[in-house]
């Protein structure tokens, strides 16, 4: 890919939930799900963030629950 | 008897005393049902991410009980007639899990696994999602 390709180095990416050792990742904790949601709201695939199955399949639980409560956007303000 | 989280969030301009009362309310109807309050968390005013019948704020409270499944459904519908709540969303709650944070061990990662997809198999999620501006 393009970034990675910049520097002609190969850097593989790893999931950054497992590296931190989270067990579950909750809805109500929204400054950490930030992190997989885009500038427009939208949530990081995988292929982008390097996030394992299992936690990206709590990431997308967590993302939706956060949104019903506004915890988290449906999408950004300047694209409504 | 199941784990719930239920969140519910308030108009920013209902006074206090009447959420303690709304809270009071379902406190009664939960021990009526012979269920049991775990936790009560008042998060306070929060800035809502996108405006819900154009509040920009709310007053959140977050409930962990212990509720028999029946009871859910019957919640759900007096906070859809409630008019000082813009939203709630009740969850089962996940079981703590065993697993100690400083040995992450391959052995308990499936068991934990197997928790978190029951757990979402089984989410009671309720939600009004017809009022959005």
């Amino acid at each position: 890919m393009a970034r990675e390709g910049e520097s002609r180095s190969f850097r593989r990416k790893f999931c950054k939930l497992c590296f931190d050792k989270v067990d579950r990742i909750d809805y109500k904790d929204d400054r950490r799900l930030t992190r997989f949601i885009t500038d427009r709201g939208k949530i990081v695939p995988r292929r982008i963030s390097g996030t394992c199955a299992r936690h990206q399949a709590q990431i997308t639980e967590a993302v939706k629950r956060a949104r019903i409560l506004a915890l988290l956007p449906f999408t950004s303000e300047q694209y409504r | 008897m199941k784990t719930y989280e239920t969140t519910i969030i308030f108009d920013p301009g209902l006074e206090e005393a009447r959420i303690n009362e709304e809270v009071d309310r379902v406190s009664q109807s939960i021990a009526q049902a012979q269920g049991e309050i775990v936790e009560v968390q008042r998060w306070g005013k929060r800035k809502l991410a996108y405006n819900i019948r154009k509040r920009r704020d709310g007053t959140y409270i977050h409930i962990k009980h212990k509720s028999p499944p029946t009871l859910i459904g019957e919640m759900d519908r007096r906070f859809r007639l409630h008019e000082g709540v813009l939203r709630h969303l009740t969850v089962l709650a996940v079981k703590e899990s065993p697993r100690p944070a400083e040995e992450p061990g391959r052995a308990a990662e499936p068991a934990a696994a197997a928790a978190a997809t029951a757990a979402t198999a089984e989410t009671a999620a309720h939600a009004s999602h017809e009022e959005k501006d």
